[in-house]
């Protein structure tokens, strides 16, 4: 990739301190997300990819322990001023929280919380920012926009309430936007319609961050995809090498799960974040791990053009 | 306007009034004595039988109990509530006077607490964990520890009687007698009073609030304004309180109602004449009709506060139409 | 020691403290607590560690015997309480249906009715024993309780752990004593300190009022008895402010200890967001 990377995560540490020790959700993860592309971060439920999405835009409690970088357009978001880093949300960076249900407010009217975030970052009126409101809602697909905006979150859908919080952040026309399991308990066809609903906001040319557990979803939207496991990267690359040909173990078994691909469960369960597996955090699962795999612990390194695994298979270095 | 909800209602507030009033009949008929003993003392003591027999025949007395129940449950519905033994009037009209006393010190003193109570108890629970939060919780905590009656007590020893700041007592200066009642003298003897049925009914709005507030900053929809770029306050302003004070609705509507018994204390203490008095008196009397009277205005008021309640939340929360159970 | 614990152990300090002096009473007391001993309104001195009242009773001796009243009053008052409105929740969520419809509308009827003034109006007319004050205010008070406790048990009698003890083929009783109960207890438990502290703090404003049990020392009525003979004016602060403190402190106490409970059981305050 040639381009200046839109989005660049170095070296993010994220930790919880907990009664029983500190959760380390994010463990040293480097990303990049390139202008005008979806990336898709899959993995595991625990795996840290939510909070690697909430950390981009310091949404995480107060208490919790971050460190690294996270370049946007070249300024590290984690040392900005609270006031800058207002600016960047919604404005610069939208995201589309999990659960649908509860992430939009009761009291208020689908169409006032939408204009809300219009007025604040783009200073429109009332009757303009209704009308954007409107617009947005229409985008989304949304069908009578004019009568729906004025009603209530708990009036609409599951698959509705998603294309609101879509509309939400897509408000102020950002040029990142990072989805959280936007299709989580959905139905099929609802899932359907949401995945053709991003394939074209792709079209506007701004970048997605889809995170998902959900691979089928990730398989025709993204450009490239980023598998996380443990808090750790352990595969990236284009979205046909990783899942046409995956270098990593965890994610060939991630394919295998899948139904028409065989439906084989990966063995064991998800490590714990507070005290991980020495070594390489799959070995314990892994069908291939070798003594080196459970005393070294792998770097993620290139198995094609553009393409990188963490997995001691590859890193004889 | 769901026509279930009405007749519940409707039916609930009924049954409740009715219950007050048998288990009044049943204490009337189960007092050691007579009701009339109680009433003409001597004068049943020594009446001659065909007084008794008058008295028993206007009273009802002679009738099956059955229909005495029934004849007594009528005149409570019409408000006929029998004549107090201390006052020799009306109860309704004697508790209608001491009513409006109560009145003048409940009313300041709970809307204060409430919002007072709305507003500390919000930022508390919004700044869970700070400096703030903890010293107020602390502080709403100690102070609702204090029985009311000590509370008040304190209160007068310290603000009227040490440090002579305010009366002793009383509504009125003794000065009134001959210039009339001046509305600044009144209110200048029911700061106290108001001071003490706000300090103890602020901290329970203050705690409901806190919880509420607890709840609703770890709601998703508050990350999501977060998210949009919306600053703190904001955000509290906005979003976190009015979702806050929905559970709240129904609460200080109890409260109010809830208050006019509870201000029994501070009323004997600060010889304050309202229906806390009225209450002191009247049970130091065995004043049966006018204790009764009191208790069916306290269910009146509860059943008032109730239906409030109930008209009030659909207005608040879109969720909900009236006649949902809350 | 963590700041909450401190907190904690001094208030379980304070509640065993009350008890024991309860129990200890006849052996702590240097007087009987209705005998008179000397001068009346004596300010305190040697032989009268708070001095004496108007019927010149020895005023320690009398604030030693009126925990007992209090405890009593707080915790056999709870008792009843909690236990009825636990086992009323326990049904009325366990068995739903005709049974829970019938329990919440008796509810609502009762609830309208304002509890404190039956009490007062029944105290005075009957001038029971403070046994039965005590389980007066319990029966009473046990109708604020049960809603809190049925929901909890709604989301416990779904469970699929209850489904599959039924299907073991476990009879009603069985499951809500072994598998709802012991979800519910730590709400009881909660339910429990905050009841004994109102009962009593109620209790002894039915001593203020005049309307208790005049044969048992009580707080209330020595805060009463005190403020009316003018100590306010005479200064018999030894009298007067002992008794307030007494209430105060218990009750601050078992406050403290409703809310670190209160705090642990609900986990809503957790700081933890994966």
């Amino acid at each position: 990739m040639t381009d200046e990377a839109l989005l660049e995560v170095r070296g993010l540490k994220v930790g919880f301190p907990t009664p029983d020790g500190l959760v380390r959700a994010s463990d040293t993860v480097d990303l990049r997300v390139y202008p005008q592309e979806t990336l898709g971060l899959i993995g595991e439920t625990g795996s840290g990819k939510t909070v690697l999405g909430m950390a981009i835009l310091r949404l995480l409690q107060p208490n919790t322990i971050i460190e690294g970088e996270i370049r946007y357009r070249g300024r590290d978001l984690l040392t900005l001023p609270e006031d800058d880093m207002r600016k960047v949300r919604g404005r610069e960076i939208g995201i589309v929280l999990q659960n649908s249900g509860t992430s939009l407010n009761p009291v208020y009217t689908v169409g006032t919380q939408i204009a809300e975030a219009v007025t604040l970052h783009q200073g429109l009126n009332g009757p303009d920012a209704w009308q954007r409101a409107v617009e947005l809602l229409d985008t989304v697909g949304i069908p009578d926009p004019v009568r729906m905006a004025g009603e209530y979150p708990h009036q609409f859908s599951g698959g509705m309430r998603e294309r609101a919080l879509i509309a939400t952040a897509l408000a102020c026309r950002p040029t990142l936007l990072i989805a959280d399991e936007p299709t989580k308990g959905l139905d099929a066809v609802t899932k359907r319609g949401i995945i053709d609903l991003f394939s074209e906001i792709d079209r506007d040319h701004r970048s997605v961050l889809f995170i998902t557990h959900d691979i089928e979803t990730v398989e025709d939207l993204a450009t490239r995809v980023a598998v996380m496991y443990a808090g750790e990267i352990v595969e990236v690359g284009g979205a046909k090498e990783v899942l046409g040909d995956p270098a990593h173990p965890y994610t060939r078994g991630l394919l295998a799960s899948l139904p028409e691909r065989g439906m084989q469960p990966i063995p064991g369960s998800a490590p714990s974040l507070i005290t991980p597996p020495p070594g390489c955090r799959f070995s314990p699962r892994c069908g291939r791990a070798c003594g080196d795999c459970r005393s070294e612990h792998p770097g993620l390194v290139e198995v094609g053009p553009g393409h990188y695994a963490r997995c001691m298979l590859y890193d004889r270095g | 306007m769901n026509g279930i909800y009405i007749l519940k209602r409707l039916a609930t507030s009924f049954a409740a009034f009715c219950i007050a009033v048998t288990i009044m009949f049943v204490l009337l008929r189960l007092m050691p004595g007579d009701y009339i003993t109680m009433y003409l003392e001597s004068i049943y003591r020594y009446a001659p039988p065909d007084v008794v027999e008058t008295f028993n025949r206007v009273y009802g007395l002679d009738r099956p109990i059955l229909e005495q129940y029934f004849t007594y449950l009528l005149d409570a519905f019409r408000g006929n509530w029998g004549y107090s033994f201390i006052y020799k009037v009306p109860v309704l009209t004697v508790i209608g006077e001491k009513l409006v006393w109560t009145l003048i010190i409940l009313l300041p003193a709970t809307i204060l607490a409430t919002l007072a109570g709305i507003g500390i108890g919000a930022y508390s629970g919004w700044r869970r964990g700070s400096k703030a939060d903890a010293a107020l919780l602390n502080g709403m905590i100690f102070i609702r520890a204090i029985p009311s009656y000590w509370l008040a007590l304190m209160i007068l020893i310290i603000f009227a009687y040490y440090l002579n700041l305010f009366p002793l007592g009383g509504y009125v200066d003794t000065s009134a007698l001959a210039t009339g009642i001046d509305p600044l003298d009144v209110a200048y003897h029911a700061v106290l009073p108001i001071l003490t049925l706000f300090l103890f009914s602020v901290t329970g709005t203050y705690y409901l609030m806190r919880n509420s507030m607890l709840m609703t900053a770890g709601e998703d929809y508050i990350t999501t304004a977060r998210a949009k770029g919306l600053d703190e306050l904001t955000i509290l302003r906005k979003h976190a309180l009015k979702n806050a004070m929905l559970p709240m609705v129904t609460l200080i509507t109890l409260e109010c109602a809830g208050m006019i018994t509870g201000s029994i204390f501070v009323e004997t203490i600060f010889s304050w004449p309202g229906l806390g008095m009225l209450t002191y008196k009247a049970l130091a009397a065995r004043d049966l009709p006018l204790l009764q009277g009191i208790l069916l205005v306290d269910t009146l008021f509860v059943i008032a506060a109730n239906i409030a309640a109930d008209l009030i939340y659909p207005l608040v929360d879109p969720r909900v139409q009236v006649g949902d159970d809350v | 020691m963590s700041r909450k614990r401190v907190i904690l152990a001094a208030s379980f300090g304070i509640v065993f403290t009350y008890c024991a002096v309860a129990l200890l009473a006849p052996v702590i007391a240097p007087y009987d607590p209705h005998a008179i001993t000397g001068a009346p309104l004596s300010p305190p001195d040697e032989d009268h560690l708070l001095g004496t009242n108007d019927l010149a009773q020895d005023v320690f001796s009398r604030l030693i015997w009126g925990t007992r009243a209090t405890l009593l009053l707080g915790f056999i008052g709870a008792t009843i309480a909690v236990a009825i409105g636990t086992a009323a929740g326990i049904v009325s969520g366990y068995y739903g249906g005709l049974i829970d419809e019938a329990v919440m509308r008796i509810l609502d009827v009762a609830m309208t009715i304002p509890i404190f003034p039956l009490l007062l109006i029944f105290t005075t007319f009957f001038r029971p024993k403070i046994y039965l004050i005590a389980i007066l205010m319990g029966l009473l008070g046990s109708f604020q309780g049960v809603r809190v406790i049925r929901s909890q048990v709604l989301s416990l009698a779904v469970a699929d752990f209850v489904v599959g003890t039924r299907a073991l083929g476990a009879g009603d009783g069985y499951i809500m004593a072994r598998h709802i109960l012991p979800g519910v207890l730590p709400l009881a438990g909660v339910k429990f300190v905050t009841s004994a502290q109102h009962f009593m703090l109620i209790g002894i404003g039915l001593g203020f009022l005049g309307i208790t049990d005049p044969s048992v020392v009580d707080w209330g009525q020595m805060i009463n008895r005190a403020s009316q003979n003018g100590a306010m004016v005479l200064g018999l602060w030894w009298w007067l402010i002992p008794p307030g403190l007494a209430v105060t402190l218990i009750s601050l106490a078992l406050a403290w200890l409703g809310y670190a409970c209160e705090d642990e059981i609900n986990p809503r305050l957790r700081v933890m967001r994966i």
